[in-house]
């Protein structure tokens, strides 16, 4: 993460805040829809995490929605408010604790996982089921892409702390 | 040059083993217990990581069989393997290939997130696939156990300090103090 940006300075300000717009219509607009013997379902994103907590999988269904969905939005949300006062000229109250939060997000947040996944699934179903693909599984696409450009464009140096805060950012809690 | 590697330094490995062989016990429910289970047209079909595979394999679908296969059973023994042979090195003495390992556990801490997709896959066939008596499919205990060594294995590269792996000179530069 601590590599300088290929893409300017701003780039990852610029790629977070466009997470986060897809962000919003991957959650609200149909993920994919299904149908057998004319039953028509549609899928949400969260639709997966309902099931799972319906089947009584509660800890799996909160750790799938951690790391689907929570915690890229945290990570959009850690970079913006880490990368936006290079622009808007104003500090974060507590950098350090940002960064060691982007750290950890860094390593809890797969939505280009899920991605493969839900591609895995359709083509698994294939034949047995017709599917259909929303708009929110393109969102959801575009918004996994935007976090991996986010993260290979995060840059600490660029964010002028001193080398105290970095050292003890990148030290492991005791 | 010396080693006196700090205490704090391998109290995380420790921590990391301890991680580790959690996983490892729970690789063994994982891979035994069935994961999902399918009825349709009323055949109930239970499936393992491994059977899962398997089967997709036998339908023709190699390119999926092998994602599956090599993100839910070759990743997280291959994580362990990795992670078990870090710590060995560092418990031996101080590594001659500190660089190689380095890039090892660089390595690992990449690949363990794509464990994930069997556990991502189960939720969304299990949100998707609901048609009453055509076709339904549901988690099976097989999957929590499967989730619980990822979870374990990811937090197990986490507690590995890297720095145990770079040989600590004989007085430490004043940044050193930082850490």
């Amino acid at each position: 993460m601590a590599r300088e940006s290929r893409f300017g300075p701003d780039a990852a300000l610029a790629f977070s805040i466009t997470g986060l717009v897809f962000a919003v219509p991957a959650f609200l607009l149909p993920f994919v829809s299904a149908g057998k013997f004319g039953d028509e379902r549609v899928s949400l994103l969260f639709t997966g995490v309902g099931a799972l907590w319906d089947n009584g999988m509660h800890a799996l269904s909160v750790l799938v929605f951690l790391c689907g969905t929570l915690l890229p939005l945290a990570l959009f949300g850690a970079v913006t408010v880490l990368h936006a006062p290079e622009r808007f000229k104003c500090q974060p109250a507590n950098v350090v604790l940002l960064i060691r939060a982007a750290r950890f997000l860094d390593h809890w947040a797969f939505p280009e996982v899920q991605v493969l996944a839900v591609l895995v699934a359709l083509m698994k179903l294939g034949s047995a089921v017709n599917v259909t693909i929303g708009p929110g599984f393109w969102c959801y696409c575009a918004m996994a892409a935007f976090m991996l450009l986010a993260q290979r464009s995060l840059d600490f140096e660029s964010l002028a702390l001193p080398p105290s805060a970095l050292g003890s950012a990148a030290a492991p809690s005791p | 040059m010396i080693r006196r590697v700090p205490p704090a330094w391998l109290k995380a490995n420790s921590t990391a083993a301890a991680l580790a062989l959690a996983a490892a016990v729970m690789l063994v429910p994982a891979n035994l217990l069935p994961v999902l289970t399918t009825e349709a047209s009323g055949h109930n079909r239970s499936d393992t990581i491994y059977s899962g595979a398997v089967e997709l394999w036998r339908q023709g679908l190699w390119a999926i069989a092998i994602i599956v296969f090599t993100a839910s059973i070759v990743i997280p023994v291959l994580k362990l393997a990795g992670l078990a042979w870090l710590l060995l090195s560092v418990r031996r003495g101080a590594p001659r290939d500190s660089r190689r390992l380095t890039r090892i556990y660089a390595v690992l801490d990449f690949i363990g997130r794509w464990s994930m997709l069997d556990i991502f896959l189960a939720a969304f066939l299990t949100g998707l696939v609901q048609f009453g008596e055509f076709s339904t499919v549901e988690p099976r205990s097989g999957i929590v156990a499967f989730a619980a060594a990822v979870v374990l294995t990811v937090f197990a590269t986490q507690a590995f300090d890297p720095r145990v792996l770079w040989p600590i000179p004989e007085h430490p530069s004043p940044t050193a103090a930082l850490s």
